[in-house]
């Protein structure tokens, strides 16, 4: 088990070095024209800049509003509201998003917001409603009750849920990013490969796309596979 | 029933029920009993008798539908079958706990949970996360964070029917030796009848669906006890019949 995934995880790095080196020798070759990579840096930074915020938004968010009413007797009551809040398809609230902020990075922030949310609040909601019983008597018997309750048991007890719930959040923050970048032109990533591929395939849109597997890539594997590495020893039944 | 101050615990005419698709399923009926402070209680009986059900109601962890109880102890502790240890705390912190939500200071807390951890010998361990250790050390640490909050009553759900057998007989000999230093009483599930004589002042034989007294044994063989005495197979005798008749 733990010499397939040593395996796994040789074959990504060594995926990962096989583009790196082929990009580095497309570039010697002068394949790549020479301003591309100023403004595909500012783009690809816009990019993870907006990323970054609203995940920090939607990650305090989510977790807070999961933890409250998992710690409250509403919890079942508002499951099904959250479901139904959740199934609504994110970029169908584009033009309303567009209606309140404008052609503006705030409001890709808060539209990404809104998709990176439920991922996480329903991978805390669920830890909570899924824990053991005897684990929750453990912790009423032993003191955690009240406000407490959330800082000492709810909250530890939820950590491998939040960092299952970023993951996938960010991947669809990825998207939603992106695809507002796209589709309102404001200043980013998804502006620049859009008007890189205008014309087929371009030298700028697969140097953009390289760029973006690197981030993505090297984020999977210096943060979340260690975080989840250690939640999944510590966690262990 | 009046509770003597040398009484623990009254249950009178205890019931209670759970709620499944708006229809009453009662899991406990009429159960009365009272324990004596310091003693060592058992309850045996078929599982689905509700003894779980019956813990819970007991430590006000559930509501129970009608009937009275007198709670005649300030702090209860509980030991789990499934140890119900926290991940996320290394076992030095899982016993220090209770203190810790009572709201007493780190160095206070971790000298009186290293003092617990060694009782139960696993000082050496108290870095060590619940993954990491055995089941018989998970229950010693379970035993050890109950025992850090200095409870009048301690409860204990099965704790030795998830260890093996050596592991559950040290168990067994620790308890007795930590039952009698405290002077704690303890309410204990068990489903072993030559442990439950060897350790228990009185046994409470409960009867399935719904859960119910069907017979209360005194045990009064001298201790510590001999377990291959003829008064002591006689005892075992009473109650191997005693659950025969229930199930």
């Amino acid at each position: 088990m733990h010499r397939a995934h040593l395996k796994r995880y040789r074959r990504a790095w060594l995926l990962m070095a096989g583009i790196i080196g082929a990009a580095l020798l497309l570039t010697a070759f002068g394949y790549f024209g020479s301003d591309t990579w100023t403004t595909l840096g500012i783009a690809v930074l816009h990019t993870t800049y907006r990323l970054a915020l609203a995940y920090g938004i939607a990650l305090v968010l989510g977790v807070s509003v999961a933890l409250l009413v998992g710690w409250s007797r509403f919890a079942e009551m508002l499951f099904p509201l959250f479901d139904v809040l959740q199934n609504i398809p994110s970029f169908a609230l584009i033009p309303l998003f567009i209606y309140f902020f404008g052609f503006t990075s705030e409001m890709i922030i808060f539209f990404a917001v809104s998709s990176i949310i439920w991922p996480i609040l329903f991978a805390v909601l669920t830890a909570i409603k899924s824990a053991h019983a005897d684990l929750n008597d453990a912790a009423t018997i032993f003191g955690a009750r009240g406000l407490r309750r959330i800082r000492y048991y709810l909250a530890p007890l939820s950590f491998p849920a939040i960092l299952t719930g970023s993951i996938v959040g960010i991947a669809i923050g990825w998207e939603a990013v992106i695809g507002a970048e796209i589709i309102t032109n404001v200043a980013g990533f998804g502006e620049f490969i859009k008007a890189a591929s205008v014309s087929g395939i371009s030298p700028s849109m697969l140097a953009g796309t390289f760029a973006i597997l690197v981030i993505v890539f090297t984020l999977n594997r210096m943060v979340w596979a260690p975080l989840l590495a250690e939640s999944s020893r510590r966690y262990a039944e | 029933m009046i509770a003597s101050t040398d009484t623990a615990l009254v249950l009178s005419r205890i019931c209670a029920s759970f709620t499944d698709d708006e229809k009453d399923i009662p899991i406990l009926k009429d159960v009365s009993f009272s324990i004596p402070a310091g003693a060592f209680v058992s309850i045996i009986g078929p599982s689905g008798a509700g003894k779980s059900t019956l813990m819970r109601v007991i430590l006000g962890l559930m509501p129970h539908t009608s009937g009275e109880i007198v709670r005649n102890f300030s702090r209860p502790a509980m030991v789990f079958q499934n140890y119900a240890l926290f991940p996320w705390l290394s076992a030095l912190d899982n016993v220090a706990f209770g203190l810790h939500m009572d709201g007493r200071g780190r160095k206070e807390r971790e000298r009186i949970a290293r003092e617990k951890l060694k009782e139960v010998g696993l000082a050496h361990l108290e870095s060590h996360y619940p993954a990491a250790l055995s089941g018989g050390q998970r229950q010693r640490v379970g035993l050890a964070r109950a025992l850090a909050i200095y409870p009048e009553l301690l409860i204990m759900d099965e704790p030795g029917s998830n260890l093996d057998t050596i592991t559950a007989e040290e168990l067994k000999a620790d308890l007795l030796k930590i039952w009698r230093s405290y002077g704690m009483t303890i309410l204990m599930v068990n489903h072993l009848i030559p442990d439950v004589i060897e350790l228990s002042d009185q046994v409470i034989v409960i009867g399935a669906r719904p859960g119910r007294v069907e017979k209360t044994l005194v045990v009064d063989l001298p201790r510590p006890r001999e377990t291959r005495s003829p008064q002591f197979f006689k005892h075992v005798d009473q109650l191997t019949e005693a659950i025969r008749a229930v199930s």
